[in-house]
């Protein structure tokens, strides 16, 4: 643990010693992460294991629980949420695909939540590079769907997405505390 | 000082997450090992354990996101990196983890994504707007950064029939070890930037214009 503090005051002071020339980034609480359908694609495509094309790929930032109540509370029902934290969360199709019934073309997306007890609206929305859902603009919606809410056993402490095939084509699921959504995505 | 302790608590936090485990910058997925404050449920997927070494995303102008947000800009962005931020955890980097004159990611996990949403100009070539991984090829005195066309690739391989074009730059020494590797954009005026990388006791940095 003392060695940790060191490290940790060393890198803190490291921070403050190129104040004068650059602020430094620091670590985010809530750490940026990717997923990718197919699953681990980058991994594959270097072993040449990729028997799929890429799809799509999300990128988001991953709050943690942290004993908090979540949804209801943190995460308050029937307002527009970034789905994680920091910059809104970011989707990108490599092809054409459809949500809901209708068509998605190829790009990138932002991709909003309204979540309730039962059912959530997933949103998909043409405003990219922009921080939260604070400046959130309805008339950029590409498309809102519903999805149902599944209850899990055990809750989910970190923020989590991550494509899987089904049926149909592949789904995106969304998964905190006890509550897990899956978007249908029709290839 | 309670406010210093404030700031240093996420700082503990990755610290002691990482404290028992075996450093390995070459981790794939379905190897990484969870922290034992993060429970998750056993029949989700492996993408919900967070990673190890976190990524990061950094835009220029920096910050653009919260600007945009805020209404302070109305132009689109000029460049974003996607990078993942390896600690270096009492551990001599350069020369050693990161070996001399064997290309090395820039970062950890996927290969270091960057994006240009304008023409670029690096060292007097032009770069067309688009996509491109990044690596580097490290030296004692200077790197060469190499940008190539092989996207969404896990960093470890580099295929080098996809090299688009190089750049070289000096090594600096810093007096203060960096613990956690950082791509940071240093402005120069509105069109033109200094790429940071720093880790360890090294510094280097492209410069970038629009």
């Amino acid at each position: 643990m003392r060695k940790i503090s060191v490290l940790a005051c060393l890198f803190f002071a490291s921070l403050f010693s190129f104040s004068q020339s650059a602020r430094l980034p620091e670590v985010d609480k809530s750490p940026l992460d990717i997923s990718y359908y197919p699953n681990n694609y980058p991994v594959l495509k270097i072993q040449n294991k990729a028997t799929e094309p890429l799809v799509a790929r999300v990128l988001y930032s991953r709050p943690q629980k942290q004993g908090r109540k979540i949804f209801g509370e943190l995460v308050e029902f029937g307002k527009v949420w970034r789905l994680g934290a920091n910059e809104a969360t970011e989707i990108e199709f490599y092809k054409d695909v459809k949500i809901g019934g209708r068509k998605v073309p190829k790009g990138r997306y932002t991709l909003y939540a309204i979540a309730n007890e039962n059912a959530w609206t997933i949103i998909i929305n043409k405003d990219t590079d922009t921080w939260g859902a604070f400046k959130y603009d309805p008339k950029r919606d590409l498309l809102r769907t519903d999805v149902n809410v599944q209850k899990t056993e055990e809750p989910v402490e970190s923020m989590s997405m991550w494509f899987d095939k089904t049926a149909g084509g592949i789904a995106l699921n969304i998964s905190w505390e006890q509550v897990r959504i899956s978007l249908p995505i029709t290839l | 000082m309670r406010k210093l302790l404030l700031i240093l608590t996420p700082v503990f936090f990755f610290g002691c997450k990482e404290s028992g485990e075996k450093p390995a910058a070459s981790d794939i997925p379905p190897t990484k090992i969870d922290s034992q404050r993060i429970k998750v449920l056993p029949q989700v997927n492996h993408y919900t354990i967070p990673d190890r070494s976190p990524m990061d995303m950094i835009y220029f102008p920096t910050d653009y996101a919260l600007l945009k947000m805020r209404g302070k800009t109305t132009s689109l962005p000029l460049m974003r990196v996607i990078y993942s931020r390896p600690q270096k955890q009492n551990r001599k980097i350069f020369g050693d983890l990161v070996k001399y004159n064997i290309p090395w990611r820039l970062g950890a996990n996927e290969a270091t994504e960057i994006e240009f949403f304008s023409t670029a100009t690096i060292q007097d070539k032009k770069i067309n707007p688009g996509r491109y991984i990044v690596y580097c090829i490290p030296q004692d005195t200077s790197w060469t950064f190499v940008f190539n066309s092989n996207l969404y690739s896990w960093g470890l391989e580099q295929n080098r029939q996809k090299d688009l074009m190089q750049f070289d730059a000096p090594v600096e020494k810093t007096n203060m070890p960096i613990e956690y590797f950082t791509i940071a954009f240093e402005k120069v005026n509105e069109k033109t930037t200094d790429v940071l990388f720093l880790w360890d006791d090294v510094k280097t940095k492209l410069t970038i214009s629009f």
